[in-house]
């Protein structure tokens, strides 16, 4: 029976750790929050975009609370080590999620990065942003002929089964 | 000197019997200090073994040839195979399945553009298509800031030849692209 904890296995363990320590990461995710305010759109690596979004959308209900709220403001400073993005958060982002409750981003994967390493990466974006739509998955529209056949083979053999379940019960 | 892997063919061995002398002296030492009466008693191996005759020479032969090095004694006690792996055996361990690689069934045909793409990644030629317009309209915005740490505090909006805004992108800045708009980017 295990009763110490071996030093290389981490099952379980669901915080992340990036760079050269807790400090380190902090460092890390605010550059890449600021480059996302800035940018709204920001391709790195799968883990550390993963880490980002949870403090992407934190920074944008921040946001909502308006600027003249103190710890809003506090929070504001803190991340975005860029200030003129500051005015940003506040006027342009927040405003554009007036009517949403949550779902300011959208995360993807990209193809392995072309250098020796070829790490996972991903690309992540505010919604709404004024740059060229990303090459989202999207299921096929109802509309289409395939669509249209497999919907009314699907209506047949449910009313099949029907007709044949109304056919048994009167003989019960 | 013939290298250690030699030493079980030759059997007089200068780091042999330098070895076995120093046992045979230190049982020896280790017996008399057991057993200090002046009369030793007669005693002798259990077991005796034909070899060659390593104790005729004086002791201070050893000073000689100290420079049998420790590695060469401590390759009595080396792991090493005893017999030879056959070819069957190394196949099996060889193409053994977690070593093979794996299959990849998740490889699909992008509907846009054709090419060949993950099921769960984005199609690389369509995101690169994307990178590179998004990388002119940043140029663009670079141009019209004039210099570093001057976002706008209100919407940007990204127009093509021959576009006006519409009513509801009234207090936008635009941006102005000499290239008719693609196919791909709709105007929402």
């Amino acid at each position: 029976m295990r009763l110490s904890v071996a030093a290389a296995i981490s099952h379980g363990r669901v915080f992340r750790r990036l760079g050269l320590g807790p400090e380190s990461r902090i460092h890390l995710l605010q550059n890449l929050l600021t480059g996302l305010v800035r940018h709204e759109r920001i391709e790195a690596s799968w883990a550390r975009v993963d880490e980002l979004r949870g403090y992407a959308e934190k920074l944008i209900d921040c946001g909502k609370l308006g600027d003249t709220n103190e710890r809003a403001m506090r929070m504001a400073d803190f991340w975005l080590t860029e200030k003129d993005l500051i005015p940003k958060l506040f006027h342009v982002l927040a405003p554009r999620y007036q009517g949403q409750n949550g779902g300011y981003t959208r995360m993807l994967q990209i193809p392995n990065r072309n250098k020796q390493d070829r790490a996972k990466m991903a690309v992540i974006e505010y919604k709404g942003n004024c740059l060229p739509p990303l090459p989202l998955p999207h299921r096929d529209s109802n509309l289409t002929l395939l669509n249209q056949l497999l919907q009314g083979l699907q209506k047949d053999q449910e009313a099949s089964t029907h007709s044949s379940h109304t056919v048994q019960t009167p003989e019960i | 000197m013939v290298p250690a892997m030699a030493m079980l063919m030759v059997p007089p061995w200068p780091a042999a019997q330098g070895l076995l002398r120093n046992c045979w002296e230190q049982l020896q030492r280790k017996h008399r200090q057991s057993r200090p009466g002046f009369p030793s008693p007669q005693w002798g191996p259990a077991l005796a073994v034909q070899g060659p005759a390593i104790f005729t020479e004086p002791a201070n032969d050893t000073n000689g040839s100290k420079e049998i090095s420790s590695f060469l004694e401590s390759i009595f006690w080396m792991a090493a195979p005893q017999n030879r792996r056959s070819i069957e055996v190394n196949r099996c361990r060889r193409r053994n399945l977690h070593k093979l690689i794996t299959v990849k069934n998740n490889i699909d045909v992008c509907p846009e553009c054709g090419h060949l793409k993950q099921k769960h990644v984005l199609c690389g030629y369509c995101y690169e298509k994307v990178c590179k317009e998004t990388a002119e309209i940043r140029r663009q915005i670079g141009k019209q800031e004039g210099g570093p740490f001057k976002a706008p505090t209100v919407e940007t909006m990204v127009l093509y030849l021959g576009e006006t805004p519409s009513k509801r992108d009234q207090g936008k800045r635009i941006i102005e692209r000499e290239w008719k708009r693609p196919s791909w980017f709709t105007q929402n």
